[in-house]
């Protein structure tokens, strides 16, 4: 088996990504928050983002959010190349995002939350009934366990919170929905509900963006991840067959990434080993492994180079 | 039978809709407050009142006083004073846990999906918080629980009690599950192989019922089978009778990860069948085959009735040896129905020594993915003597 997975497989030839980024970059000042990010998120499909304090993840989020927009590089939606201004361009395109505080608010009752800036209006009043209705129906479909609609969303636990801000972001029939850190300060209970609901998502078909520290939930729910380290794609695993201790390494960064790989591809075979190191920075303990890598997967580099053909 | 049918539209239909619809909301629930249950079943408060003084008087429900957002509150829960029995069940991708009375009601369940090759110490700590979560839900703590049954979907060693071979589940090699486990509840601990106990729920109260000589085939990740011979679960010598997933179908075949080759479930298991669509659909889990398939799609399809085919070989050597008299097929597969069962019983029929008149009848599971835990919780309840007396409240 090999170290890394196989990231360019065959997975573009007959299906479409909903969400493409391409070399999307971004800067605050003199902070390079992000270089060169690629990213594919097909639908149906659970992408899971992971990577230490400073990766990047959170930055990537906003700029699908429309919070910052992107210094340069494309974003294409649904096979067309769009820019993301602002939030409300995001929503408008089909990106629902879950912030990790959730922005809920605490003193309205949950219908009230679900509908907030898009409420039902019947004539000059709201279409209180209808509303009411729709929230079930669609806490229903998310096998959601709240007791009721009618209260105040202070009131819930923090699972249920949660579910409360997924079903929020699904008001508007999105096709990608991102969740930062759904599982963080949640119980076992808790988690396990929120984890069932990316299920959900995912069987509904919607492509889902998941930002987790938790390896654990992550390895049980992520059909993809993607390890973002100091700004950068530090890897492209499918879970099925990469283990925790790869995923692990790859966030570290004591395995190899892209730009070591496109290094040595460039450098040939013969040298490749030693621009490699020289590339990434890394000491002679780790051209051991880096030379390792390279041997184990030659098809790599090209077809990481070029993730379109 | 005339007037025992239901008058749709009467007072009286109304009202046992209405109780039906209060037991299933506090089922899924666990436990609520009138209010809540109001607010969950669109019924007026006052109807709630009267319906769960009604069932409570007659020992379905219990009610508990409590308080919700600063106000006095009845908490309404089923009622459970024997004790409660749970039953857990690992499998490869996913945890279900079931909390049941003795009478096999579930009170609550919870289900979540586990990282792949998900290790003991990890899981077992979540079930114990899980489970602890539950009993709150339901309003009883840890002294009503009796005992616990664990399925894990590993062949399982009855002498030490730990997976009778390393590899199946690396995570939890050389894990004596039940004593572990009875160290962080303090209760009587039962282990049993998934399959087995998903056959014991399928005999009790499923589709294999009053059949004493039956087998239930367990399709999903793994392929595992449960024997009921003369109405028991029949573990063998060393208590891993039914590892009906590597018996050798392709001498020459692929490899399995138990070391083999051609086993059935290198070939018809759920990784294999994975791998085998990745080229064409990307990476899928088993569930979404499933859903694929019954929405129509030819691959998918053709994938599920050739894991059914093989699968109907297997079955068919396995119905030559014990004869038994239904075939109850359960797992994450066995949803599809018929894509998968028509496939299997044409190659059983092909391949079995007796003629068609003789041949078991091969159904689909009643229980669908809860099988394995609620035999879990059958398991512990069996093992347990409940003496009324000690328990009376």
């Amino acid at each position: 088996m090999t170290m890394e997975s196989a990231v360019a497989d065959t997975e573009g030839a007959t299906r479409e990504p909903v969400l493409s980024l391409k070399g999307v970059s971004k800067g605050f000042g003199a902070v390079r928050a992000l270089t060169d990010i690629n990213l594919d998120i097909y639908p149906g499909e659970v992408v899971a983002i992971v990577g230490d304090n400073g990766a990047g993840k959170s930055t990537l989020v906003k700029i699908l959010a429309g919070v910052h927009p992107q210094d340069s590089g494309t974003i294409m939606f649904d096979g067309q190349v769009v820019s993301i201004p602002t939030p409300t361009a995001s929503r408008a395109l089909g990106i629902a995002t879950v912030f990790q505080d959730l922005a809920l608010c605490d003193n309205l009752d949950v219908v009230s939350n679900l509908f907030l800036g898009r409420e039902i209006r019947n004539g000059l009043s709201l279409d209180e009934e209808e509303m009411e209705q729709r929230a079930w129906s669609l806490l229903r479909q998310l096998s959601a366990k709240i007791p009721s609609v009618r209260i105040a969303v202070a009131s819930l636990s923090g699972g249920q919170r949660q579910t409360v801000a997924i079903a929020r972001s699904l008001i508007g029939e999105p096709s990608v929905v991102i969740l930062d850190e759904p599982t963080a300060a949640l119980g076992v209970a808790q988690t396990a509900e929120v984890l069932n609901l990316v299920e959900r998502l995912r069987e509904r078909g919607l492509g889902v963006l998941l930002i987790s520290h938790n390896m654990a939930d992550v390895q049980a729910v992520a059909d993809r991840v993607v390890v973002l380290r100091l700004g950068r794609n530090n890897g492209d695993f499918h879970v099925a067959d990469v283990s925790y201790e790869e995923i692990i390494s790859a966030i570290t960064g004591a395995t190899d990434n892209v730009v070591t790989r496109r290094a040595s591809a460039h450098a040939g075979s013969a040298s490749a080993a030693a621009a490699a190191a020289d590339a990434s920075g890394t000491g002679t303990v780790e051209s051991g492994i880096t030379e390792d890598f390279r041997t184990h997967e030659t098809p790599a580099p090209g077809t990481e180079e070029n993730p379109q053909s | 039978m005339e007037d025992q049918r239901r008058t749709p539209g009467s007072q009286t239909s109304l009202r046992e809709a209405n109780r039906a619809r209060i037991v299933d909301a506090i089922k899924k629930h666990g436990g609520l407050t009138q209010v809540e249950l109001a607010g969950a079943t669109g019924l007026s408060p006052a109807t709630v009142s009267n319906i769960v003084k009604e069932l409570s008087s007659s020992g379905l429900l219990h009610t508990a006083p409590s308080t919700r957002s600063g106000r006095r509150a009845q908490h309404v829960t089923l009622a459970h004073a024997l004790g409660l029995f749970v039953g857990v069940h690992f499998s490869t991708r996913h945890m279900r846990i079931a909390l049941a009375d003795a009478a096999h009601t579930v009170v609550a369940e919870h289900h979540m999906p586990l990282a792949k090759d998900h290790r003991a110490d990890n899981e077992l700590d979540k079930t114990t918080l899980l489970l602890a979560d539950m009993l709150d839900s339901v309003d009883a703590s840890m002294q009503d629980l009796l005992a616990v049954g664990i399925a894990v979907p590993a062949p399982m060693d009855a002498e030490t009690g730990t997976t009778a071979r390393s590899g199946i589940m690396r995570g939890w090699d050389g894990v004596a599950v039940a004593d572990v486990m009875e160290r962080r509840l303090k209760r009587p601990v039962y282990v049993d192989n998934a399959a087995n106990l998903a056959a014991l729920a399928e005999f009790r109260l499923g589709a294999a019922r009053g059949k004493r000589n039956s087998v239930t085939l367990d399709i999903g990740d793994g392929i595992g089978a449960g024997l009921i011979l003369n109405g028991e679960i029949f573990r063998g010598h060393n208590g891993v009778a039914g590892e009906f997933g590597h018996t050798t179908i392709l001498e020459d075949g692929p490899l399995c990860r138990c070391g083999n080759r051609g086993c059935l479930e290198a070939i018809a298991g759920g990784p294999a069948l994975l791998d085998g669509l990745r080229d064409q659909l990307g990476s899928l889990k088993l569930n979404d085959i499933v859903l694929r398939a019954m929405a129509g799609d030819p691959v998918s399809m053709r994938a599920i009735a050739d894991a059914g085919r093989h699968i109907g070989v297997a079955a068919a050597n396995l119905c030559n040896l014990l004869d038994p008299e239904r075939i109850v097929v359960g797992g994450e597969l066995s949803r599809a129905g018929e894509l998968l069962l028509g496939p299997l019983r044409h190659a059983v029929e092909r391949s079995i020594i007796v003629g068609r008149d003789l041949m078991p009848d091969i159904v689909q599971g009643q229980l669908g993915a809860r099988a394995a835990a609620l035999g879990a919780a059958i398991f512990a309840i069996d093992r347990v003597n409940i003496v009324p007396d000690d328990r009376s409240v």
